[in-house]
């Protein structure tokens, strides 16, 4: 078999300005209610995991669309996806790794 | 068609034959290339070596004055940083893996040539930046994993650590480009017929290799980062005033240091794997489990780092995390010890030096993963920590594993690289000589660790029970010298001979050996297709067995490139960018220790080289057609290398980020958060999220055609990108004249302004390349055909608009969350 047979629609035709308009119209709308999040007093109990969804939302929009990945071949998404999990990962145990030392440690040792 | 008929004529004369000084300073070719990587990494492996008998000397007998305290440890720090930096890795990435990935996969060249020339100036500059330190008596003095806060102004006022920082920075530029270059070259540059699962092991081996390079080496820069603004700027990253506590580069040193010990081993496995069927006659045992074992071991080697960190009191919940997930390593890398075993089981064997050299590797890399396994467990490791004993493990495993590896490497690859054999029986007694010395010298050192050596001493008084296992260490260190020097006469005799090895002197199994001793500059005549796992094999004997007698074997296998010419093989062009380049990067390096401007000199000279090689790389795919015969058909190499270098900004960011959201929280006094300014960075991020509104635009503009409109949307994000910038220097100059915050003051002004400043230059750079994209847009230098350069840029320019989005949600919106 060869493998350049098959491999050929690995590309399809990116979208047109129509796309980008409405994605950007989705993205301007994302924001303006994180905003409002950020001043609605009675929504700060939920605040993190709401913020986090709509960043979340936006991020995908960005790159499905923008960066084409939803359009793209899928090595594109794996070579972007596994290094993005990777350092999640890495972020979340750092954070886990300094709140345990944070409550079982002084904060400081008083020199220099 | 014969505008360049000597370059393929019968002859085919070797990449060695043409071009003086001018054509090496100037060359892309992977091969020669990888020959600068090899001569000046074992220029290095001879300083490193005695570094090391210095120090060995040193301990020879108690109370030893022949250095001072301060001369042995530049010498322990320069020794290990030597052999890792600029020894190991250059010899088993930069040397053997550039010399042989393009001949092992049916390639040309590598991916991107210049960035591979560029990846070696680069380096050499790094390294002797580093080394410059001979000339003060100021080499670096912190231990190779420098660390904090040993490495602050305060503690090390000297230039010894500002020399290893930013020595480091500039390699690790290198290391990363290699990286990227050579993953792209391995995933799409593979010839027809050469899938995954049919390459030879060390392709797996280094594309696994790479990718723990593109995830690692963030990390450190980030740590070096820091540590660089720590001592230039004053800024308290690891200093425990004001809340920060050193802990933080030990972390950051290890979630690239583990990797890192894997990224010296894999390529050594790899060439194992190579080495041993070769020698057995038969085909490597497990084949798929040798490639998945190599991906679960890359994958594994980034949750063990804390096994490095027990002594520091990570809590139960870690300690025994990192300790279940480290002994998990030895399962893949049991897998491995099998299956080389097995290989070379009933096989035919050949006893040739570099056999010998591949099964020592098994048995001395064995011991140093047994004892791996030891410090595995947190208790053990308390008292093993810091003592001999861990300098036992990692020399068994640097030494008797990875330097044998590339010792046998150099007897088994050498011929195809220069055309001369290696003397066998110089090789025999190098190898004996080896090992003795190896053992002699590092053995003992698991008993010395046990009777409470420390590691990094300069001097033990008599009477501790040390002194005979020292002398002797000693000793035999002095006979590893001896071995090193018969092995110095060996390469230059070899160089000196006349004798000449046909194509295939090891009857061997993969395409490297398919062409020329040494090969081509253009390595193939044809394309190859390939059928099969081993692929020269089938070439020759048309099955996986053993040869019988076919006298037609050999016949057939001159046939594989009897047919040369009529292909007409184009090129790269030669470039001075490159060496350019490194320069650039060199100058900034003094500059930084030096004056300011000297700095704007350097980044000149980068931005010249870059936009050079820019518009010389323009025309690469004219140049040559072969390497747009892609692997992944319509995947342009280019944009592959892009995607591959945001996956590795992932984790550049993600320290950065985690880095910020720590070190808020233990803010001690002053401003914080609460003073950040919503509403103008509301109004930043609907600029930069239009930005990428316009940057889209501009790449359907030129997919269709419409250089004007892709000119006028060019310029427009560019120009909304300088708002964002305005805007940000806004930002700054506010906190600092009305909020009296300046970067030194306290951990959130550290690591806001480090965090947003660093994304900030991202724009900046974006800016610049849009820019100039722009400008070639308007005088019509951006075709319909190259909106590929569009598309990358974009990639670009989007991703640092995701990494606001985050930034914007993390940083501000959330500013009033205390905790992480
Ligand atoms: C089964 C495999 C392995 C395990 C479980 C293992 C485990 C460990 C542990 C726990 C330490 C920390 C000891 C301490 O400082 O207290 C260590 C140190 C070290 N290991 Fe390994 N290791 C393994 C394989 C390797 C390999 C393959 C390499 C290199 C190619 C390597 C290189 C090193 C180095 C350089 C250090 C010392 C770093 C320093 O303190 O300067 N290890 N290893
Ligand atoms: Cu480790």
């Amino acid at each position: 078999m060869n493998p350049h047979e098959g491999a050929q629609a690995l590309e399809h035709e990116h979208p047109q300005a129509p796309v980008y308009l409405a994605v950007a119209v989705v993205l301007t709308v994302l924001t303006v209610l994180e905003i409002a999040v950020f001043y609605a007093p009675f929504l700060q109990p939920v605040l993190v995991p709401l913020l986090i969804v709509l960043a979340l939302a936006k991020f995908v929009l960005v790159a499905m669309f923008y960066m084409h990945l939803h359009y793209d071949a899928g090595v594109f998404t794996s070579l972007f996806g596994f290094p993005l999990l990777l350092a999640l990962l890495i972020g979340a145990s750092l954070l886990m790794l300094f709140a345990y030392l944070a409550a079982h440690l002084s904060p400081v040792i008083p020199y220099l | 068609m014969a505008a360049q008929p000597k370059e393929i004529a019968g002859q085919r004369p070797s990449y060695l034959a043409e071009g003086g000084l001018v054509g090496w300073l100037t060359t892309i070719d992977h091969k020669r290339v990888a020959v600068l990587y090899g001569l000046s990494s074992l220029f290095f492996l001879f300083v490193g070596g005695f570094e090391a008998l210095l120090v060995r000397t040193q301990l020879a007998v108690p109370n030893n004055h022949l250095l001072s305290a301060d001369t042995y440890n530049q010498m322990f720090t320069m020794h290990g940083t030597t052999m890792i930096f600029m020894v190991i890795m250059p010899l088993e990435i930069g040397f053997f893996a550039n010399f042989l990935i393009p001949l092992m996969i049916g390639a040309r060249d590598v991916a991107f040539p210049r960035i591979n020339a560029l990846s070696f100036w680069v380096f050499i500059f790094g390294a002797l930046f580093m080394n410059a330190g001979w000339l003060w008596h100021a080499l670096p003095d912190a231990g190779w994993f420098g660390y904090a806060n040993l490495t602050e102004r305060y503690y090390s006022p000297g230039m010894n650590i500002d020399l290893w920082d930013i020595g480091l920075l500039i390699l690790g530029v290198s290391t990363l480009l290699s990286g990227l270059n050579f993953f792209v070259t391995i995933v799409n540059m593979r010839c027809p017929g050469m899938t995954f699962m049919r390459m030879p092991m060390f392709m797996w081996a280094m594309l696994v290799t790479t990718v723990l390079i593109l995830l690692a080496f963030p990390a450190l820069t980030v740590g070096l980062i820091f540590l660089f603004l720590d001592r230039f700027i004053g800024t308290h990253f690891y200093v425990a005033a004001l809340g920060a506590t050193p802990i933080l580069w030990q972390h950051l040193f290890w979630i690239f240091g583990h990797p890192e010990v894997y990224i010296m081993a894999l390529p050594a496995f790899g060439i194992i794997s190579e080495i041993l069927p070769v020698f057995s006659r038969k085909p490597l045992f497990g084949y798929a489990g040798m490639a998945y074992a190599l991906v679960l071991i890359a994958f594994l080697s980034y949750g063990v780092w804390g096994h490095h960190m027990f002594s520091t009191g990570m809590g139960p919940v870690a300690d025994a995390t990192f300790s279940i997930t480290s002994m998990l390593i030895a399962v893949p890398t049991g897998i491995k010890i099998f299956s080389w075993i097995a290989t070379v089981w009933g096989g035919k064997l050949r006893m040739t030096t570099a056999m010998y050299f591949a099964l020592a590797f098994i048995l001395e890399f064995t011991i140093g993963g047994l004892s791996g396994v030891m410090h595995a467990s947190p208790p053990i490791d308390l008292q093993q920590t810091d003592s001999y004993f861990i300098v036992a493990h990692f020399h068994y495993v640097l030494f008797g594993g990875m330097m044998f590896a590339i010792l046998g490497a150099f007897f088994y690859w050498w011929p195809k690289i220069t055309g001369r054999l290696l003397d066998e029986k110089l090789g025999r007694w190098q190898f004996w000589l080896t090992v003795i010395g190896f053992n002699g010298t590092f053995f003992p050192m698991h008993f010395l660790g046990v009777l409470g050596m420390p590691r990094r001493i300069y001097t033990y008084p008599a009477g501790m029970g040390w002194t005979f296992w020292n002398s002797f260490e000693t000793a035999c260190a002095y006979l590893l010298g001896v071995a090193f020097l018969i092995f110095l006469v060996n390469l230059v005799r070899s160089l000196r001979s006349e004798q000449a090895v046909g194509d295939d002197p090891w009857d061997a199994r993969t395409l490297e050996w398919s062409v020329g001793s040494p090969p081509p500059a253009h390595n193939f005549d044809d394309i190859v297709t390939v059928r099969g796992r081993d692929a020269f094999w089938l070439m020759k004997y048309g099955s996986h067995d053993a040869p019988g007698h076919d006298s037609s074997a050999g016949a057939r296998a001159s046939a594989a490139h009897a047919e040369a010419g009529h292909a007409h093989v184009h090129l790269p062009a030669p470039s001075w960018y490159p060496l350019l380049f490194a320069a650039g990067l060199l100058v900034m390096g003094v500059g930084a220790m030096t004056w300011l401007r000297v700095v704007f000199l350097g980044a000149g000279l980068l931005l010249v080289s870059i936009v050079g090689m820019g518009f010389e790389y323009a025309t690469y795919g004219q140049e040559t057609e072969e390497s747009r015969a892609t692997f992944f058909r319509g995947v342009d190499s280019r944009k592959m290398g892009m995607w591959a270098f945001l996956g590795s900004e992932c984790v550049f960011f993600a320290c950065l980020i985690s880095t910020y959201m720590v070190y808020k929280a233990r803010n001690l006094g002053g401003p914080d958060a609460a003073v950040l300014d919503i509403p103008l960075t509301s109004f930043s991020t609907f600029v930069l999220l239009t930005s990428s509104l316009l940057m889209v635009l501009a790449l359907a503009a030129i997919q269709r055609g419409d250089r004007k409109w892709s000119a006028i949307w060019l310029f427009g994000t560019a120009g909304f990108g300088l708002v964002f910038l305005g805007g940000q220097v806004y930002e700054f100059s506010k906190l600092y004249l009305v909020e009296h915050l300046a970067m030194q003051d306290n951990l959130f002004g550290q690591t806001f302004y480090t965090l947003v400043g660093t994304h900030g230059t991202h724009v900046a750079i974006g800016v610049v390349w849009l820019f100039v994209m722009a400008f070639a847009a308007l005088k019509g230098k951006l075709q319909q055909s190259r909106s590929l350069a569009v598309e990358i840029a974009g990639l670009y320019w989007h991703f640092v608009d995701i990494v606001w989005i985050v930034i914007f949600t993390l940083v501000y919106l959330m500013r009033s969350i205390k905790e992480a």
